[in-house]
């Protein structure tokens, strides 16, 4: 279980124009150090909505191991957004998603977005926009037919952010403590 | 500046000094509020509380009820019916306030409860009327969440011209004062936000004419990001100062836009964060004494804690810093200790050191002038208001070190910011009653000067019992 992270901003135009103040790329091994204080900071955030959602001690080496193996995964995509400017080398947000099969239904395979996190001066202006936009064309080029994206039931932002742009509930997944 | 003259104190020395003092000032001051504290309990169980409701019709016999009451009242109902505004001539909406609170954060009591906090609702409620002569309704109410907060005082208001909310804990207070703004059609004032904010913004103006700064330039440290230092941020960002000139430090260090708990203050608390995203734009990131590093002004409201600054933070500011240490009933650093460590102006809560910043220097004027004015709602420019006709009220009388804001024994001041919140409310257009200057202001002085001629009549007459000798006998009120 993961989620999502982005102030519902508008459109404004494609990815690189001069207002917007993030540019993506494919995230490298090199984006590690980054990567994984940003994806902590999520998983983090997650466990303010639920307290099944309790982050493990152990979970920055697992961030390590599971960032690293989806940098060498083929059916994954990893993209990392940069600041643009003076901070053009700094890592200020990213995108992980990957493409599973789906033996049942069509189409055959779907581009899950599992994570994904901006810091809070990089939101908004549209930003969000772009980056469903540019994994969506990523997961599609890997072959996928459709696109959903995973995030706790409770954050309300992730959950209007995908509702505005078409999305909707598929599956629900509901958890209790044993 | 005063400070930079050749008798200057040693400032190590000074510290040393005071450090010595300051523990047995502390024990000083707490005997004396444990004497207060068990005089006022027994005037409490003496006079059964400190208000009621006093009739201000003539009653000449009960006939006269027919007209005070049914069958007359009916009329009067009527009109109010086809006009519902006419309930501000009618009756005495035009003057009654509800003072509201829920109990989660009364003084440094803390989560207390309602009926717990009615003893200090009464005391507002009498600062209330004898300071800016509102008639305030005390009402503790018992609720389970912020909404039900809101409902119930939405659900009130058809009675009064305003609603002064009271020791709500932060940040449940902000929401609750920004719906309820949107909901109501009176003013909705809290003043652990806007008061304190209002008085601190007037201080913090004269101490910046003293030092011949321009807040549009200042560098400035809010230490605290509670009720009040979140709204005078709000306040000075308003003014013209630039927020990355304004650094907020709370018990984690300084509040910046990457600061690690971030997002869980989008969730909890988005005042704060909206802040952190607006101030600090330099990039600082630390502690106090990061943040302090050549900054003009410190705005302290933190935990009542000697020492949370130290001399040394003092000396690393810039050049003739302002200190505002505002945490009561201690002072995050002792007045003396501040100016020693070179503080060019200082300011405390308290009203035994110069310069008291103090939310009575605003609150009964802001509702005298919101009242007047019958306004729809309480804007930051009228927050504005208030505070630059009471830094007005202080140069007046001649500014100084010493003298930077009027205190309680200068009231000719009040009713002129009661008249400046009136033509702000008929500027902005949301005065029901639009006045010109003049009329706000004989109308408040009028109102505001009755008070206390209704309490020396009351106790001439006897109708107030005289104040006991300690120890009194049990009164039969009860």
């Amino acid at each position: 279980m993961s989620g999502h992270k982005e102030g519902g901003g508008r459109s404004n135009g494609p990815g690189g124009t001069p207002s917007m103040p993030v540019h993506l790329r494919p995230a490298r091994d090199a984006d590690l150090p980054a990567l994984i204080p940003l994806l902590l900071r999520l998983k983090r955030l997650n466990e303010e909505f639920d307290p099944l959602l309790k982050v493990r001690d152990d979970v920055e080496p697992q961030a390590r191991q599971i960032l690293k193996a989806d940098l060498a995964n083929p059916k994954a995509v990893v993209l990392a957004a940069e600041g643009v400017g003076a901070e053009r080398d700094k890592v200020v947000g990213f995108v992980r998603a990957l493409v599973r099969e789906r033996p049942f239904y069509a189409p055959e395979h779907e581009g899950v977005i599992l994570d994904i996190y901006l810091l809070p001066l990089y939101r908004r202006r549209g930003v969000g926009e772009y980056l469903l936009r540019e994994t969506s064309n990523a997961l599609k080029a890997k072959g996928a037919g459709i696109v959903t994206a995973e995030f706790p039931a409770q954050n309300e932002i992730a959950n209007r952010f995908y509702t505005k742009r078409g999305f909707r509930p598929i599956i629900a997944v509901q958890a209790r403590s044993l | 500046m005063t400070q930079s003259s050749p008798s200057r104190v040693d400032p190590d020395r000074a510290a040393r000094r005071n450090a010595r003092n300051v523990a047995t000032r502390t024990e000083r001051s707490e005997d004396q509020t444990d004497l207060l504290g068990k005089r006022s309990v027994e005037l409490s169980r003496y006079f059964g509380g400190k208000i009621e409701t006093v009739p201000k019709v003539p009653v000449r016999s009960l006939q006269d009820f027919a007209l005070w009451y049914t069958p007359g009242v009916a009329a009067v109902s009527r009109a109010i019916q086809d006009d519902p505004d006419s309930s501000f001539d009618l009756t005495g909406r035009w003057n009654m306030i509800a003072i509201v609170t829920d109990g989660s954060r009364v003084l440094g009591l803390g989560d207390i409860g309602p009926q717990a906090a009615l003893p200090v609702m009464e005391g507002k409620a009498l600062l209330f009327k004898v300071l800016g002569g509102v008639d305030a309704i005390p009402i503790p109410i018992q609720v389970a969440s912020p909404e039900q907060f809101i409902a119930t005082v939405e659900a009130m208001a058809p009675a009064f011209g305003g609603i002064n909310l009271e020791d709500i804990a932060s940040p449940k207070c902000f929401g609750i004062l920004e719906e309820l703004s949107k909901r109501l059609s009176i003013p909705v004032w809290h003043d652990d936000q806007l008061g304190t904010a209002a008085a601190t913004v007037a201080g913090l103006l004269n101490a910046l004419e003293l030092t011949h700064r321009s807040v549009r330039t200042v560098r400035t440290v809010l230490l605290g990001a509670g009720a009040a230092n979140l709204v005078t941020a709000r306040l000075l960002l308003a003014l013209g100062h630039p927020p990355r000139q304004l650094t907020l430090v709370d018990q984690k260090g300084i509040l910046h836009a990457e600061r690690e708990d971030l997002d869980e203050l989008e969730l909890r608390n988005p005042w704060k964060y909206r802040i952190a995203l607006a101030t600090n734009g330099g990039g600082r990131t630390g502690d106090l004494a990061a943040a302090l590093e050549g900054a003009d002004v410190l705005l302290a409201a933190s935990t009542p804690k000697p020492g949370t600054i130290r001399p040394e933070h003092v000396r690393s500011m810039a050049k003739d810093p302002i200190v505002f240490a505002l945490a009561n009933p201690v002072p995050e650093i002792w007045p003396e200790v501040a100016r020693a460590a070179g503080a060019a102006v200082v300011a405390t809560g308290r009203s035994d050191f110069p310069n008291q910043v103090n939310n009575s220097l605003i609150f009964p004027a802001v509702f005298r002038g919101v009242l007047d004015a019958r306004a729809r709602s309480i804007p930051d420019e009228m927050v504005l208001a208030a505070a630059r006709e009471l830094a007005r009220g202080a140069s007046r009388k001649g500014l100084s070190a010493r003298h930077l804001l009027p205190t309680m024994e200068e009231p000719e001041v009040f009713p002129l910011i009661a008249a400046a919140v009136g033509d702000t409310a008929v500027r902005l257009g949301i005065a029901r009653r639009k006045l010109s200057h003049d009329e706000f202001l004989e109308r408040a002085r009028t109102l505001m000067g009755r008070p206390a001629r209704l309490v020396r009549a009351l106790a001439r007459a006897r109708l107030t019992p005289p104040m006991p000798r300690r120890r009194p006998p049990p009164r039969g009120t009860r």
